[in-house]
């Protein structure tokens, strides 16, 4: 009889491989990225067995809420046509094997002479404390003993978040764009008049047949009307 | 590490519910149902006229900006949850080298505000 949490490793690890393994053979990209998701929730359970509490939940929050949202993005814009991907297939196959190899033969190497060294738990920064979880572990020491990293980190945020803007937003030419401020202050002059009709008058015998002209330049009107549509 | 893993036994409840829950609608719609697909009924439905393109077609990169100015700000929360709850004994210095962190990302905020990134033209 195994233990629960042995139990509990098993499925996660095995469900982990075999959603990992559809992601790198399944045809629709867009299954890929669903299976991706898949692998993450189940590496989030494979840190909860491991203790790693915070690591886990991090693991939801930023790659299943937010980087598997991002690559399906990535996917649906790069419009992958599949029969011009298969063209390339005989004539790329020899590089790309040959490039796999040397891969392979490296990772091969790196496995074999693995050895942990014997005095690795000493050279520890922080040591976990007992009788504490991961999270105050963490807060601990992240903001004052790491304190460094902790700010380099804002600024690589802050690179990431100004390359994103310099990369993907240009102005557009031709789009309406809301004017708040201008929006704001136009009255209801403006828009609204209130005219004394008499009965059974048609609007052809009052004259007050709609666009009357206005005196503002006539690019203005498209804004003004959206406005209108607000209030 | 037994007593951490005890509070999320209600997760495992939950999950179970929904895998049997799941499993029976598919499982019983699956036993139970009449089965007799044919061409036209397994087509793509599209209001009654046939499929114009194909579902996949390309987004727009403004979706992506979106997405990872999202990504951004959800890393900073992601580093507040630690911070909160060990305030009290950290003291000063670690308030404000929180303080600082969020500085710095205020100003990227700040910038993304008024090159128009958050606007939807």
């Amino acid at each position: 009889m195994i233990s629960a949490s042995a139990f509990f490793f098993y499925l996660f690890s095995a469900i982990l491989l075999a959603s990992a393994a559809a992601v790198v053979t399944s045809r629709n990209p867009v299954h890929a990225v669903l299976f991706l998701i898949l692998a993450f929730f189940n590496a989030a359970g494979l840190f909860l067995l491991a203790g790693a509490e915070f690591l886990a939940m991090i693991l939801l929050i930023v790659y299943v809420g937010a980087v598997a949202v991002l690559f399906l993005f990535v996917v649906m814009m790069l419009d992958v046509d599949f029969v011009q991907l298969r063209e390339g297939v005989q004539k790329y196959a020899p590089v790309g094997a040959a490039v796999g190899a040397v891969l392979f033969g490296e990772l091969w190497a790196v496995v074999l002479g693995w050895q942990v060294s014997p005095g690795a738990d000493s050279l520890q920064g922080s040591p976990t404390p007992a009788n504490m979880d991961n999270t105050h572990a963490l807060g601990q020491v992240l903001y004052t003993d790491y304190v460094y990293l902790f700010q380099v980190s804002s600024l690589i945020l802050l690179v990431a978040m100004i390359g994103a803007i310099v990369l993907t937003h240009r102005r557009r030419e031709g789009t309406r764009r809301q004017n708040i401020t201008m929006q704001q202050t136009r009255s209801v002059r403006d828009t609204l008049e209130t005219l004394q009709v008499r009965m059974g008058a048609g609007v052809q015998e009052l004259g007050i047949l709609r666009p009357r002209p206005r005196a503002e330049p006539a690019e203005e009107e498209p804004r003004h009307e959206h406005a209108a549509g607000d209030h | 590490m037994h007593l951490v893993l005890a509070n999320y036994f209600p997760v495992l409840v939950f999950l179970a519910i929904a895998l049997g829950i799941g499993g029976a609608m598919v499982g019983g719609s699956m036993l139970v149902a009449r089965q007799m697909p044919y061409a036209e009924k397994v087509s793509a439905y599209e209001c009654g006229f046939e499929a114009f393109g194909d579902a996949r077609r390309r987004f727009d990169v403004r979706f992506y900006l979106v997405a990872i100015l999202f990504i951004i700000f959800d890393l900073e929360v992601a580093f507040l949850f630690p911070w909160a709850i060990s305030l009290g004994r950290i003291g000063l210095f670690g308030f404000f080298s929180m303080l600082a962190f969020l500085g710095v990302l205020t100003v990227g905020f700040i910038y993304e505000w008024c090159k128009g990134a958050l606007e939807w033209e």
